[in-house]
């Protein structure tokens, strides 16, 4: 089991600062959300990783050892622009990617056989790339990732241009490659997607990383005292009412009927508000709100 | 195992370089079509130059046939004297040509300008005497022929006369067939038919061509790799150098290969011909030739590389690949003007781009000293050295550049 660590990596074009000390582990048998707005740093960090731009500071090691050259030809990529040979045919090509990671002719081959049976394209193994539809030409870009059996994976933007299907496609296909013991790095702007899969998750802005660590706890962390009661028989008058019952207390502003969202104090009990409630009507709920990583995002990124 | 993972990894991007050009039909047909022309070339020439011509000739009077008997005799003996040696000198007219006469002979009614009409015979000799022999044809009458029949003409005059004189049959052997002199030569060359301007068009040619084909390939490989996008899993896979060394390698094989098919035609179609004489002057002078190619070849094709690095999409590269253009251009005319022994092209012949042509041009031409190849073919070697290390850098630096053309300084810097 091998930890993917980004260790203080900074990385400026001219004047632009990119990266500023960016650090961040991807833990192995674990998938980690990379999320950020455009031009935070995530293709630049993930091509840093990939050994495809060099850091002006920082490394990225596995295992605690900085990255060699054998140990990165044993990664599986993604990178953001996509892209293959568009005259070749779909599992030569693979094939040639495949020796390219150093795997040996016969290996390659029975590897791109299984892939192509996997994702469903065995069919399509000697048309040439260009003539298959934008669906089946991702599919091939995943297999490119695949084909060597990766040590670790970085995928940038895997889910962008994907229908519905082929989004629970590719995250049980990256399930699997974690539950392997694989440690799996990919971006998204799908924050929602991000929180359904991810175990961990790592926020970035500004070429900074703002958060990062488990997905729960993070959350948790971020989880102030705010509650959403939903009390029947509750008046027109009846919000105002149970504020004015609970010290300190404030109305958040959303709140949406037929239910109350509050904010309580910090270390303020939240009994006092379920006694007030009851006094005012049927409490059906009160629940404590864990904040969305959308949510979480917004308020790091602001 | 960082030597043995570069061997490999260089034969593999080599690999789908050569099966991606052994597939490109326009590379194919060009092969094909060289292929025809230089065996045409080769065999053709031949073929036409052995050709005896056949002449049907109607005969009219004794001494006509007499005279044409000998005539007959003549051209046979010049086309076995062809094989042997340089065709004999006979009474100041000169080598004899080959030919084979046939003739009727045609009883003195006999209307000979019907039978040439007719095409029964291509000419007609007509007379009973050696004085007032008349040779007569339809438009015009074959060159063989008229200088055949002169010749047996003048020989039995000569004869004749000899005789009159009271002169004895060796005399007058000695008149009518007298001994060339011998011809010696003191400065023999080693190419004797083939003259070495020839030899240095041709590889000139060559040389040119595949440069210009092969090296606007590699720099297309290169540009189609970061048009698609696929470049940046390939660098995130090896270092851009193996990239870089696999797409010379690769394309090296396939230039060196087709001139090689192209001139193996070549020389097969000689050997065919039965100018096997040519051939062995060729294979000899050739030697420094391929050396150079070599050289000058992967020397180039790194800057073609570079060239594609620079653009971004192929619509950019004739512009990038202006200066390879350049370099390829100016060595070619300079060694097909400069034949002349010169301070210039003893010169130019050390300079790294023109002396692929030059030295070897020199060499054949008996101008360079033994050791002057060599320190050439050294300054080529280094200079197709400093071009892979420049070439490497300038592709890394580019190689993720994928917008615009890029300037080269841009590129050694690294700037994305």
């Amino acid at each position: 089991m091998s930890e993917l660590r980004v260790l203080g990596v900074s990385r400026a074009f001219g004047e632009h600062v990119a990266l500023d000390e960016v650090g961040f582990a991807v833990r192995p048998g674990r998938l980690t959300g990379f999320v950020g707005a455009n031009g935070a740093g995530k293709t630049t960090a993930m091509r840093i990783i990939m050994g495809v731009l060099a850091p002006d500071a920082g490394t990225v090691e596995l295992d605690g050892a900085p990255l060699t050259l054998p140990v990165r030809a044993r990664f599986g990529y993604m990178p953001e622009e996509r892209g293959l040979y568009p005259k070749m045919k779909v599992a030569e090509q693979l094939v040639y990617l495949g020796r390219v990671h150093g795997l040996d002719g016969p290996t390659a081959r029975r590897r791109v056989a299984e892939l192509l049976d996997g994702l469903g394209l065995a069919d399509r193994a000697s048309d040439a790339l260009q003539t298959l539809s934008l669906g089946n030409q991702q599919r091939v870009q995943v297999a490119a990732a695949l084909v060597h059996d990766p040590t670790v994976l970085v995928l940038d933007e895997p889910f962008s241009g994907l229908d519905p299907l082929a989004v629970d496609e590719m995250g049980g296909m990256l399930r699997r490659r974690a539950a392997g013991g694989v440690p799996v790095l990919f971006s998204s702007h799908q924050l929602e997607l991000v929180e359904r899969l991810c175990d961990d998750v790592v926020i970035i802005d500004h070429g900074r990383v703002v958060a990062a660590g488990e997905a729960g706890e993070l959350r948790a962390a971020r989880t102030r005292r705010r509650y959403r009661v939903v009390v029947e028989g509750l008046g027109p008058d009846g919000p105002a009412a149970l504020l004015a019952a609970v010290p300190g207390a404030t109305l958040v502003a959303d709140a949406a009927p037929p239910g109350v969202v509050v904010d309580l104090p910090d270390g303020a009990d939240e009994q006092p508000l379920l006694a007030a409630a009851q006094a005012r009507g049927v409490v059906r709920e009160l629940a404590l709100i864990r904040p969305t990583l959308a949510e979480i995002f917004r308020e790091v990124v602001r | 195992m960082s030597a043995q993972r570069a061997s490999t990894a260089i034969r593999v991007v080599a690999a789908r370089e050569i099966s991606v050009k052994l597939r490109d039909k326009a590379f194919i047909w060009s092969t094909v079509f060289m292929l025809l022309l230089v065996t045409a070339a080769t065999v053709i020439p031949v073929v036409l130059s052995q050709r005896v011509p056949n002449v049907r000739v109607a005969v009219q009077g004794a001494t006509a046939e007499e005279v044409i008997a000998l005539a007959a005799e003549l051209g046979t003996q010049a086309d076995v004297d062809d094989e042997v040696g340089p065709p004999i000198a006979l009474l100041g007219v000169g080598g004899l040509p080959a030919a084979k006469i046939t003739w009727v002979a045609a009883e003195p009614d006999v209307d000979l300008a019907r039978m040439l009409r007719n095409e029964d015979v291509s000419a007609a000799l007509v007379g009973d005497d050696l004085a007032e022999l008349r040779l007569v044809g339809l438009q015009s009458v074959s060159e063989e022929l008229e200088i055949l029949v002169t010749a047996a003409s003048s020989e039995l005059q000569v004869a004749e006369a000899a005789e009159a004189g009271g002169l004895t049959p060796e005399q007058v052997v000695a008149i009518t067939q007298p001994t060339p002199p011998e011809v010696q030569l003191l400065d023999v060359r080693p190419a004797g038919t083939m003259p070495p301007e020839l030899l240095i068009l041709v590889f000139s040619f060559l040389f040119y061509l595949s440069v210009l084909t092969f090296g606007m390939s590699i720099a297309q490989s290169v540009v189609e790799e970061k048009q698609s996008r696929v470049v940046e899993l390939l660098v995130a896979a090896m270092p851009v150098r193996w990239l870089l060394a696999g797409k010379v390698v690769g394309n090296t094989v396939m230039a060196v290969g087709q001139v090689v098919v192209i001139v193996g035609a070549g020389i097969i179609g000689a050997v065919v011909a039965g100018q096997r004489q040519l051939v062995t002057q060729v294979v000899d002078g050739s030697g420094w030739f391929v050396v150079f190619f070599l050289l000058g070849f992967v020397m180039l094709a790194c800057l073609w590389a570079v060239g594609g690095s620079l653009a971004s999409r192929i619509e950019d590269l004739s512009s990038t690949t202006a200066v390879m253009q350049i370099l390829v251009i100016v060595p070619f005319f300079a060694s097909i003007f400069m034949t002349d022994p010169s301070p210039v092209q003893r010169a130019l012949s050390y300079v790294p781009f023109t002396a692929p042509l030059l030295m070897p041009a020199r060499v054949v031409q008996g101008t360079a000293e033994a050791w002057e190849p060599y320190v050439a073919a050294g300054v080529v070697a280094v200079t197709a050295v400093l071009f892979v290390v420049l070439g490497a850098r300038l592709y890394a630096g580019s190689v993720l550049h994928t917008s615009g053309r890029l300037k080269a300084a841009q590129a050694w810097r690294g700037t994305d």
